[in-house]
């Protein structure tokens, strides 16, 4: 009897589907539903987050400060007051809910130039920020953003985001047993939650705005800082991948709203409290 | 950067991998035809007709990196079912390949005939999430030689 082994035909095991072709539908199912879960988990999560009463807020706040005891230096303390006394003055333009008061943490770290709302009615305040402002309109402009974040609960809406789409997230990726997966999961969960704070920021943008025109009755100086800001190169980041709309942005906003109220006195920062720019 | 770092290593995996398979491919086709004299049974005994031959063990071993592409596009094949092509192709191409070396064995021992064929697969390497890096096919059977031991 003759034997042979006819070699193997082509195309059974090996499909001729253009792999990127293949691998291009699958990654836009995966990061279409990763974003419907994100979104949802998101404002369930949000929306739940916002159910607590802010009195439970402000204990859990004073627990956690109350084991990290801060020490001022005297003049650190007097530039505290003041900037205390600043959002005291805009707070009541801002009605703020009943249990809410505002408490105003300075930290001396002339590198950073920031400042940040937290939980328990906290505003942090650097003094690399102080420094680079030389207006108390300016300045006044940051905190009423800050305040508005407050009197919006975003602390903690973004706290329990945060904690809801962390854990949705590492659920499903970690049934598919493979780091990549994750990482791909994860960086949707990144950039969609990042979408969220842009939508925090631009109101809590047009909250202070209306503060600062209930207070100054005008916006002039109010945008020094967002140019200054612009003019170090911080708004390079395409606006995607960044939580702080854009400087430009705001500053054309701040600008159309400025156009009809650009009249008005800018008030000086005694000289104690800032270096200046 | 996070995405960065991801995106150099799909396109380098692609890539390379890409060009890898090509010619792997090529190469194992022209073998194929080089070696079609050796033939390969999964029968376990030759014809009872045949005359007496001595049998000799051989076996052809390949083990097959997975690239970064792979990986990432079966992990997203995790998520979703289907067909894993990515894999399909790279074990198609270990299991070919070990068969090549097992009849190169057979063919350096003067055998044209290999019976009793059969072949093992398993994974190399698990990663910190489990994903396995490589995959190895080993290929044995028993080839005859013309005429009887002494």
């Amino acid at each position: 009897m003759e034997y042979e082994n006819r070699p193997p035909p082509e195309g059974i095991n090996v499909s001729d589907q253009h792999p990127l072709v293949d691998f291009f539908w699958m990654l836009a199912a995966v990061a279409l539903v990763a974003t419907v879960l994100v979104v949802a988990l998101s404002l369930g999560a949000g929306w739940l987050a916002r159910q607590i009463p802010m009195a439970q807020e402000n204990r859990w706040s004073d627990a956690y400060l109350a084991q990290r005891p801060v020490e001022l230096s005297e003049t650190a303390l007097r530039k505290q007051r003041w900037l205390q006394d600043l959002a005291d003055r805009l707070s009541p333009a801002m009605d703020l809910g009943p249990d809410t008061t505002i408490h105003v943490r300075y930290v001396e770290d002339d590198e950073v130039i920031n400042a940040f709302a937290t939980l328990g009615g906290n505003i942090v305040i650097y003094s690399g920020l102080l420094n680079s402002l030389d207006t108390e309109n300016a300045l006044a402009m940051v905190m009423a953003h800050e305040i508005a974040h407050i009197k919006h609960r975003d602390p903690i809406t973004a706290l329990g985001r945060g904690a809801a789409v962390a854990l949705g997230l590492s659920a499903i990726s970690g049934v598919s047993d493979s780091a990549m997966a994750q990482r791909i999961v994860g960086n949707v969960g990144m950039l969609t939650g990042l979408s969220f704070s842009r939508g925090q920021e631009n109101a809590a943008d047009q909250q202070a705005i209306e503060a600062m025109l209930a207070h100054y009755g005008h916006l002039n100086g109010a945008a020094t800082l967002f140019e200054k800001l612009q003019a170090m190169g911080s708004g390079l980041m395409p606006e995607i991948l960044a939580t702080h709309p854009l400087t430009e942005k705001r500053i054309d906003r701040l600008a159309r709203a400025t156009d009809a109220q650009s009249d008005g006195e800018i008030t000086a920062l005694p000289d104690w409290l800032s270096t200046g720019y | 950067m996070d995405i960065l770092i991801l995106l150099g290593l799909l396109t380098t995996g692609y890539v390379f991998g890409r060009i890898a398979e090509k010619r792997h491919f090529i190469s194992i086709r022209a073998r194929e035809e080089e070696y079609r004299d050796v033939l390969a049974f999964s029968a376990r005994f030759p014809p009872p007709s045949a005359a007496p031959m001595t049998p000799v063990l051989v076996g052809g071993n390949v083990v097959v990196a997975v690239d970064y592409f792979k990986m990432t596009a079966a992990a997203l094949r995790n998520l979703i079912g289907g067909r894993v092509t990515s894999f399909e192709t790279l074990v198609e191409r270990a299991r070919r390949e070990a068969i090549l070396r097992m009849k190169q064995e057979a063919r350096a021992h003067g055998a044209t005939q290999i019976f009793n064929v059969k072949l093992e697969t398993s994974s190399i390497g698990q990663g910190a999430s489990g994903q396995s890096f490589s995959v190895e096919v080993y290929a044995y059977g028993t080839a005859l030689l013309a005429g009887k031991a002494d």
